[in-house]
């Protein structure tokens, strides 16, 4: 015997294919639709179709948008001699939080890993150097992740765009605010004093 | 549930739920083995960089009756590979290296002479910044010790002995052939010469062959045939091998 009916076995399938979400998750989450009303699961299910359909790929960012190009880089008031690049579309939403940015953005789409044959060419780069060459950009702040692929990522850029003219920075690594030191690994201990500045 | 301390290297890590990691380890004193790390994906994770790919660390694990998975308990770096980020053809040179670690060496199996192999290797890719040599030892030993080296002085086929003439392979080769065994697909050589450079350089210890100022003509040549060798005995080819062929 079947442990749940045919159309909810498959439910549950489906969502433990989304990211995080495991068996338990997904039985919890089906058990929630099925309980809802019928509206309210077509409310869930149109959201997915809509986003689906409506959203792409900004065509100078890559970041998701309705709008083609998108809000960041259609803002007048952002400046866009200053270029963010970052791994995926929710970095950007780290950076914005800060509320202190107001420059444009570029998305990776990844960040190079030879061991998930993530190499350059898998990554969204074309666009990039296609808003160099216009010679607007004055400064690239490259915020891939403080990782062994982010940091392999950053160098391979900064050795691509310095030879153009641009200005390349990367973001500062070290201690998170509200740590404690004597907590700090060797290696963001080193990054933390590699990246001092004066005060 | 007893707690184990141990020499590893990290060889990769995945990525768990929201918050936590799989750590992929090759240990001195346990062998290969997965962990999960909990809150290893947050910012104040207390692993902090110790859990990047390939940092030397002793760790302290949980074992779990009847569970494949350990729990990390708290990780101590003891060198760190991060600076090899510099230069992105050692990069890719160190993830073919954790590749071929992670998929050859069998898990919870002790095996001392590759941890040092690995460890080496990666200091001397750290130090030299030079990959050619690094990656022929490494893959030189990493067959002889899972015992799959052919014998690179004789035809696998016919078994006479090749001296100076080319020895011939291909994909899926286990070894050389000879002119007269060769068959079709087997386009790639390794000349005589290649062969007995490869089996001096690597008697030695790596670090003395690179006090040698320049690597030696057909290292990239024998290093290729090598890692034909160790893909034939995966029965699978390696993500990372077409990157080091388009960066070196």
């Amino acid at each position: 015997m079947k442990d749940y009916a045919e159309p909810l076995a498959r439910l549950i399938d489906e969502l433990k294919r989304l990211p995080g979400i495991g068996q338990k998750s997904a039985q919890r989450i089906a058990f929630h639709i099925e309980r809802a009303s019928r509206e309210d699961a077509e409310r869930l299910a149109a959201a997915i179709l809509d986003a689906k359909d409506k959203i792409r790929l900004c065509s100078v960012c890559n970041n998701f948008t309705e709008l083609d190009p998108c809000d960041y880089c259609t803002d007048s008031r952002r400046d866009p001699e200053v270029v963010c690049v970052v791994e995926t579309p929710y970095n950007v939403l780290a950076v914005e939080r800060t509320r202190e940015f107001h420059g444009q953005y570029h998305v990776l789409h990844g960040a190079l890993s030879p061991l998930q044959g993530i190499g350059p060419e898998q990554l969204k780069l074309k666009n990039l150097f296609d808003r160099l060459k216009t010679g607007k950009v004055k400064e690239l702040i490259v915020a891939t992740s403080p990782t062994v692929e982010g940091e392999a990522t950053a160098v391979y850029l900064s050795k691509l765009i310095k030879p153009l003219g641009v200005k390349v920075s990367r973001i500062a690594m070290g201690v998170p605010v509200g740590s404690e030191l004597e907590y700090a690994d060797e290696v963001t201990m080193l990054k933390a004093l590699e990246g001092r500045r004066e005060m | 549930m007893p707690l184990r301390e141990t020499e590893a290297i990290v060889l990769r890590t995945y990525r768990l739920g929201e918050a936590d990691k799989i750590v992929s380890l090759f240990t001195r004193q346990l062998g290969r083995l997965r962990a999960v790390a909990s809150g290893a994906q947050r910012t104040k994770s207390r692993y902090g960089g110790t859990l990047e790919p390939l940092s030397y660390v002793r760790l302290w694990v949980f074992e779990r009756e009847n569970r494949d998975l350990l729990r990390l308990n708290a990780v101590e770096l003891l060198e760190s590979f991060f600076a090899m980020q510099k230069d992105y053809r050692v990069q890719v040179a160190a993830q073919y290296l954790a590749e071929a670690a992670d998929r050859i060496l069998p898990e919870r199996e002790v095996n001392e002479r590759a941890f040092r192999l690995l460890l080496a290797v990666l200091r001397s890719l750290k130090q030299a910044g030079e990959i050619n040599r690094p990656l022929l030892y490494f893959n030189y030993w990493l067959a002889r010790l899972g015992g799959f080296l052919p014998d690179l002085d004789r035809c696998m086929a016919c078994g006479r002995a090749l001296g100076q003439e080319n020895g011939y392979y291909g994909p899926g080769s286990e070894g050389l052939l000879c002119a007269d065994c060769r068959v079709s697909g087997a386009n790639q050589t390794v000349a005589g010469a290649t062969r007995a450079m490869v089996q001096r350089a690597c008697a030695a210890p790596l670090e003395r062959w690179l006090t040698e100022e320049k690597a030696p003509a057909g290292c990239r040549e024998a290093r290729r045939f090598l890692e034909e060798i160790i893909e034939t005995h995966l029965e699978r080819k390696l993500v990372t091998r077409p990157m080091l062929e388009e960066e070196v």
